[in-house]
């Protein structure tokens, strides 16, 4: 007995044979070739941006200027400050210690922050020792917690805000290149992830491979076949949909892995591979086979009713790429991504990606900060130049907002979109019962 | 969708069975519309064993008789019952059913062999049993030796028998055969009617529909003629021949070299007269259809000329059709 008979024959003997039958029959098919090859050139060519992105540097800004030498005497204005002289004045110098390179006072305070926990976090080091050197205790306690030299992060999960009160010349200049690259490597993977397999591959491969399933089959007269055998036809329908998921769901898993080794080697970490970015791309993977299953079985219910079902689910694509919009750039504020199919797919990949990386939402709340220099408006607030990365991880990461744990709030959504299935199943079935084959 | 864990024994589920007594197939004044066109109009029959022809003209409602027969449409009214079940709300009965459908298009990737074993495993066989069986039914229908060749390469006559092989994989007590000998070469037709006979002959109940009295008749006696959606006529088919006998009728051949066939075929006794009407057809005159066909094919294969089609242009069942509706057909 050879290996596949001792796998399938767990299953009714009529819906292994129609599922095989159908899995061959993309074999035959060019559309299916197609459409999976289209698929990995072009998620190939966005890997190439990200790979070269992942080997650039990002240029190091000196964000609060002290490295330059005001007053031309040969001494960074951080290294003044530190040693006590004043800055702005050529006579004024430290001739006790030789003058540092301009470089050292670039990058030299970066975040050294705690995991940031519901409520008021005290967080924060002075590495440049900036803050500390100056002169009274009120100018090294701006943020009056009577804690010199600190940052008072208060976290309100409630209204998903996150208020950074720093003391001054705290963090306050990070290092762009080591931000911009873990920044930029999750915002890639959620984009990626979230668009380009989320809902492009989720609503390409049902549209060119789930469209036709049954409707092929009726306008070919080949239907005529598998309908004069003892099954019945919300059998033929859902045994055709196992055929489609036993070719699309391992085409996903074989992408998302590939994509998994080749961001989890080249992107930035101490280690050789990114562990932590496992459950993420399980969450993505997860998302889409669940995601392109609801749109096929809808798809081949399209496909049932209309001889041109493909009008059908490329409107219904339109809508649900509204959906995406939605969805992913509300960052899960939304509740009209309840009414799709993709909103449900995008919870799975946050919850997912809050999971792999707890600390995602505080990276975002960070760069956005950047150090804390900015602009004050004439209403006090202060709009901070982010580092570069932040903007997009912030557009491309979210919350799942089920007001839930983010374990749960996989589950919810997994339901959700089984029951979603389940129904475009029992709808579609219905009609198919009820229609007239010629 | 029961777990088959043990793949042993016939069917995975109880076998059904139809009602006692019920009759193979139960038409009760069915009606069939499509919008506005009448396609069946209050057909009344009931056919239990034996060879039925089903005969008409093209649009005279056969096929949709099979279709209602195969829960492929609904009726408008009456009622139906195959093995005294509703084929449109059940589709049990079908592991008692083989169907044949007119289509043309099958699944071309396919070997023979694994078209028959997909569609047997369809009535609940396992990968064994329907391997076996398929090698039977290919084998019975002498495709034995092609069984691994895909669909896409065989000729017409071929397909056809794949198609009635893959139709009696389950054993059927019903066999339904929509227009299997339609443009299919002189030794395909052989073939297939012997089927069809050796299957009557089994005990089997066989439906068989066409458009040319001739062959029905070198299949079976038992007839139905249908015309406009409705029975025309139930019966002996000899009765029918006697008053057709009259009438001549031409018989068109299709071949490679027509001069050639035609200096074998005027040796045929009842041949009243010959004609070349295009290039590659021959067209041959006859009082005596029903002989001449008899002989046809000996005659052909003794001349060694290849003939690709034998067609009836003057129907002889529009013929009939004419008799038996006075002159409206």
């Amino acid at each position: 007995m050879s290996k596949t008979d001792t796998i399938w024959s767990q299953l009714d003997r009529k819906s292994t044979a129609i599922a095989e039958f159908t899995m061959r029959q993309y074999r035959t098919r060019i559309s299916t070739w197609v459409v999976m090859i289209a698929s990995v050139v072009a998620l190939l060519l966005v890997l190439l941006f990200y790979i070269e992105a992942m080997n650039t540097e990002i240029e190091a800004i000196d964000n609060d200027g002290d490295s330059f030498d005001t007053d031309g005497d040969g001494y960074p204005n951080g290294q003044e400050r530190l040693e006590g002289t004043n800055p702005d004045s050529p006579e004024s110098f430290p001739d006790w210690v030789e003058p540092d390179p301009p470089e050292k006072w670039i990058n030299e305070d970066d975040f050294d922050w705690d995991i940031l926990v519901e409520g008021v976090n005290y967080v924060g080091s002075d590495d440049d020792g900036d803050c500390k050197n100056l002169d009274t205790s009120s100018q090294r306690d701006t943020n009056d917690n009577n804690v010199e030299c600190d940052i008072i992060v208060d976290v309100d999960t409630l209204n998903s805000t996150v208020t950074i009160t720093a003391d001054s010349s705290v963090d306050e200049d990070p290092d762009e290149d080591k931000y911009g690259k873990e920044a930029g490597h999750r915002a890639f993977i959620l984009g990626i992830g979230k668009f380009g397999i989320v809902y492009l591959l989720g609503i390409f491969l049902p549209l060119f491979l789930a469209t036709g399933l049954i409707r092929e089959e009726i306008s070919e007269g080949t239907i005529h076949y598998m309908l004069a055998k003892p099954i019945a036809r919300g059998e033929v329908l859902l045994y055709r949909m196992l055929g489609y998921i036993g070719i699309t769901w391992p085409f996903i898993l074989i992408v998302c892995l590939v994509l998994c080794l080749i961001t989890g080697f080249t992107g930035p970490g101490d280690g050789i591979f990114r562990w932590e970015d496992v459950p993420v791309w399980m969450s993505i993977a997860w998302a889409a086979m669940l995601v392109s299953l609801v749109y096929g079985t809808i798809f081949c219910g399209f496909g049932i009713i209309w001889k041109n079902g493909v009008i059908l689910a490329i409107l219904f694509a339109a809508w649900e790429l509204g959906m995406a919009f939605i969805a992913i750039l509300t960052g899960g504020d939304s509740s009209i991504r309840y009414m799709s199919v993709i909103g449900w797919g995008m919870i799975i990949v946050d919850a997912g990606a809050a999971i792999g990386w707890p600390d995602n939402w505080q990276l975002v709340e960070v760069g956005l900060w950047g150090g804390g220099h900015g602009e004050e408006n004439w209403l006090g607030d202060v709009s901070y130049v982010a580092l570069p990365g932040a903007e997009p991880l912030a557009v491309f990461s979210g919350n799942p907002n089920l007001g839930v744990s983010n374990w749960l709030a996989y589950v919810i959504s997994t339901l959700v979109l089984a029951f979603q299935g389940f129904m475009a199943w029992f709808i579609g079935q219905s009609i198919f019962k009820g229609k007239e084959v010629n | 969708m029961m777990p088959d864990v043990s793949q042993q024994g016939k069917m995975e589920t109880e076998e059904w069975r139809p009602a006692e007594n019920a009759p193979v197939i139960m038409f009760d004044r069915v009606s069939k519309t499509y919008g506005r066109i009448n396609a069946l109009n209050s057909v009344s029959l009931g056919i239990s064993g034996g060879v039925t022809g089903i005969l008409g003209m093209n649009g005279a409602g056969k096929s949709t008789l099979f279709k209602l027969m195969m829960g492929k449409v609904r009726p408008s009214s009456g009622a139906i019952r195959l093995f005294g079940v509703d084929p449109w709300k059940n589709p049990a009965p079908y592991s008692r059913v083989g169907f044949v459908p007119e289509h043309e298009k099958m699944h071309d990737w396919m070997t023979a062999f694994d078209f028959i074993v997909t569609f047997a495993r369809l009535h609940g066989m396992t990968r064994d049993e329907a391997a076996k069986e398929a090698s039977r039914v290919l084998d019975f229908v002498s495709l034995s030796d092609v069984m691994h060749k895909r669909i896409g390469q065989f000729s017409k006559g071929m397909r056809q028998r794949v198609k009635i092989a893959h139709a009696l994989v389950n054993d059927p007590e019903l066999i339904i055969l929509d227009e299997p000998l339609q443009g299919c070469d002189p030794l395909a037709r052989t073939t297939i009617m012997n089927v069809i006979k050796e299957l009557g002959a089994m005990g089997r109940t066989v439906l068989v529909s066409s458009h040319i009295l001739h062959e029905i008749e070198r299949i079976t006696e038992q007839i139905v003629i249908l015309h406009k959606g409705r029975v025309l006529a139930l019966g002996n088919s000899h009765a029918i021949r006697e008053m057709l006998d009259q009438h001549p009728h031409k018989i068109a051949l299709e071949c490679e070299n027509p001069r050639e066939l035609a200096k074998s075929i005027i040796k045929i006794e009842e041949v009243t007269g010959m004609s070349f009407a295009e290039e590659n057809k021959l067209l041959i005159e006859t009082k005596h259809l029903g002989e001449v066909h008899k002989k046809l094919p000996k005659t052909i294969i003794e001349s060694g000329i290849k003939v690709t089609s034998i067609d009836n242009p003057d129907d002889d069942l529009q013929s009939i059709l004419m008799y038996l509706t006075g002159g409206s057909a």
